[in-house]
Order: structure tokens, then sequence, then C-alpha cells
């Protein structure tokens, strides 16, 4: 199942709300990385609010992704992580994230927004469009 | 020793010469721009190496006809043969041009060999055979050796190139990398990166990927010394142009840049750095109302 990539101006939004098979996760990077190139987006943000469980692959496959956007250099923010799932990704004593997490994604696109504000190339685009 | 090349040496040298001097014009790719002092050098290098090559058919012609023994080829006739091979390769020819010159000769003279009425051709066909062989070996190995050497220069002045650091504003640099990495590389870039900064005093500097083919792990390694480098002096660097597959490449080798600052294009990399020291681009029409005001 592909992975739906919304715009929202030059912010991307996706959503994972199945398990991925190892295809899938190859294929979602993949169209993610090229997305981020493609309109120079200054922030993602990874909504896992429908995933009751997330074991240790599904954690480092949003690990990795998050990784790879903040090398083409856009801000992330994983949004919604469960209470439980919080619970048993500390107990298996998995750091989720060196990014930012967000209760939800109303939050999750405030912390990107601040982030954001603060870079540099986003005063460009302001001179540009002067 | 023998009269066949005796006579071949001095009596019907200049018949033998012209002979070979028209079939090597034969033989030579026809370039009709090639001035004519090169041809009048040509010919001359190649008497000098006809009458070389015959002393040493003459001198050192082994006495038994089964002695195998190889004997070292005089010091001239290698000069001269070095020189002969060397040529061609400088001036980018095929190798076959060379060493089908020296064969040619071989033939006129295993011609003549033949042609004589002489009976010692037991010893002179094996002699000359020997003789020439060990030439054309030279020649080639000659040719390869010019060669390799060209190449290692050319790569020595490519890699002085290929590293530049530009001073891209007041304590902004930029160096923009192009082409592989090697160990060898990185630690010239380093150090010049390194130079750059002492010297101009760089707050920031920006490293950009663009021109980089591969990205694996030991130029992920390089990059990161050459970042960690950069950070003991006090300053702060940002990468730029690592491309999509790039970036999904260093992830899955398990390589993290921790809070290293990436951008997507050399354009977000150097607006980011203008952030670090203070400025912005602006346009000139605020300026000027500004000053003028």
């Amino acid at each position: 199942m592909r992975i739906p990539i919304l715009r929202l101006d030059r912010i991307l939004l996706v959503s994972i709300q199945i398990d991925l098979s190892d295809n899938d996760a190859m294929e979602f990077q993949s169209d993610l990385v090229e997305r981020v190139a493609e309109i120079e987006a200054t922030g993602v943000a990874i909504d896992i609010t429908a995933l009751d469980v997330v074991d240790s692959y599904m954690a480092r496959v949003i690990n990795d992704t998050a990784s790879m956007v903040r090398l083409l250099g856009a801000e992330v923010v994983i949004c919604g992580v469960q209470p439980f799932v919080a619970l048993t990704l500390i107990e298996m004593g998995r750091d989720l994230l060196g990014a930012d997490c967000a209760f939800n994604l109303g939050q999750g696109l405030e912390i990107l927004k601040q982030r954001i504000a603060e870079r540099g190339d986003i005063r460009f685009t302001e001179d540009e469009n002067d | 020793m023998s009269s066949l090349f005796d006579d071949l040496r001095h009596s019907r040298r200049s018949a033998i010469l012209d002979e070979w001097l028209s079939a090597l014009r034969a033989g030579a790719p026809q370039h009709t721009d090639a001035p004519a002092s090169m041809l009048a050098r040509s010919d001359t290098e190649a008497q000098a190496l006809y009458d070389a090559i015959l002393d040493a058919l003459i001198e050192h012609q082994p006495a038994d006809s089964r002695s195998t023994a190889a004997k070292d080829t005089p010091v001239n006739l290698t000069a001269l043969l070095r020189q002969w091979s060397a040529e061609p390769a400088r001036q980018g020819l095929s190798p076959a041009q060379p060493i089908s010159g020296l064969l040619a000769l071989k033939r006129i003279l295993l011609r003549e060999l033949i042609a004589s009425p002489d009976s010692s051709r037991d010893t002179e066909l094996p002699w000359l055979e020997q003789l020439f062989d060990s030439l054309a070996l030279l020649t080639f190995e000659t040719f390869g050796e010019t060669r390799e050497r060209m190449i290692a220069a050319q790569s020595l002045s490519l890699m002085e190139l290929s590293t530049p650091v530009l001073r891209l504003w007041h304590r902004i640099l930029l160096l923009p990398l192009v082409g592989v990495i090697d160990t060898q590389r990185a630690r010239q870039i380093t150090e010049r990166l390194l130079e750059a900064i002492v010297q101009h005093e760089a707050r920031v500097s920006i490293l950009d990927l663009t021109g980089v083919p591969i990205i694996d792990t030991s130029v992920a390694q390089h990059l990161m010394k050459t970042i960690d480098a950069t950070r003991l002096l006090g300053t702060r660097t940002v990468m730029t142009g690592i491309s999509p597959e790039g970036a999904q490449t260093l992830t899955k080798l398990g390589i993290r840049f921790g809070d290293v600052i990436s951008r997507a294009t050399l354009r977000a990399g150097i607006a980011e750095a203008l952030l670090m020291v203070d400025r912005r681009i602006a346009p000139v029409e605020a300026r000027r109302a500004t000053g003028g005001a």
C-alpha cells in the first residue's frame, strides 16, 4: 500500500496507519525523500496516531526516514505517539528519535513552524517574493 | 663476425635506411599538419637507431648459437629506443606506432639475411630474432611507463584544481567538492579548509557535495572527520547538496551525521550561513530607501 504524502505549502504530511512490510517501507522512504527534494520542503510531519503497536522494525523505519529527511535539510517532527506505544518503546530501550515528538498533529505543526522560522533559508524565500 | 651485418652497417646503409624510412612514413598516421622539422627530427632519430641496432647486431652477437643467455642491450641503444618510444606516447599516438616501425626494420633485415648467400644464417637468424624481441619488449615497456607518468601528473594537477576553498562572504567559506573523494583527497581537503579557516577567521564553512557522485561509508567518515576538525577551530559547518539517493544510502549504511546542519541546496546552505553571521540579502530598493531618507 502506498502511503499518501500530503503537501501543505512547504511542509509535507505523512500518516502511517498500518505496519509496513520491507517493500512498503523502502517505497515510502524513497517517495518521501524524492518529494522533499522536489519541493525543497522545509518540514515533514510524520503522524503515527493510528499505530497501536510500534515494534523495533517500525521504530527503525521511522528513525531512518527522519535522518534521511534531515540530511535533505528539512525539519522533522513525529506526531501522535500513543501512551502505550511510548511505554513499549521505552521498555525496548529504543530511543525513538532525535527528532521532536508532539502529542497530535496540531502541536506537531506548531513545533515545525517554530523551527522553520529560526532557519536561514526561509528569509531567502521572503526576499524572492518581494 | 658477420660480413652481412657489416655490409648493411656500412656499404649498403643508405639503401636499407631509405627503404626503412619510406616504410615508416607509409605506416605513420596521416597527420598532414605535422611540421617539417618534426619529420626531419624523426629521420635523424631513425638513422641513429638504425646505426645503434646494427652495431649491437655486430658487436654483441653471441659466439655460440645455442647460448640463449640474454645479453644486456647496449646502453646507447636503450637510450635511443626509449626516446623512440616515449615521443609517440607523449603525443598520444597508439603503442602500435613505435613497435610497428621497429618490426618494419626487422622485416627488411630478415629479408636481406635470407637473400644473402652467406651460410652463417643458423647463428644470425636466432640472434636477430632475439635482439628484436628484447627491443620490442623495451619499446612497449617505455611506452607504458611514459603513459603512466603522464597519467600520474594529470591526476595530480586535477587534484590541485578540484579542491578550491572559496571565500564566499566575510567569515563564510565555501568548499565545493567535485569528483570522487578518497583518503588522500579527503586529507588534502581537510588541510586546506582548516588553513583557510585560520587565514580568514571564518565562522561558517559550507561543504557542498553536489558534485560528489558516490557517498559511501568511507566518504562519510572522511566528511565527519573534516567537520569535527572544523568544530575544534570554533567554526560551524553546513553540508549542502546531498541527493535523495545519497541521503537514503547514508541512512541505510547506518551513518548518523548527528547535529550537523544539512541543507538540500547550496542556496539554502548559503542562507543558513548568512544567518549565522547575522547577515541577510536584501533588495537594493529597500537599502536605497533607508539610506536616502
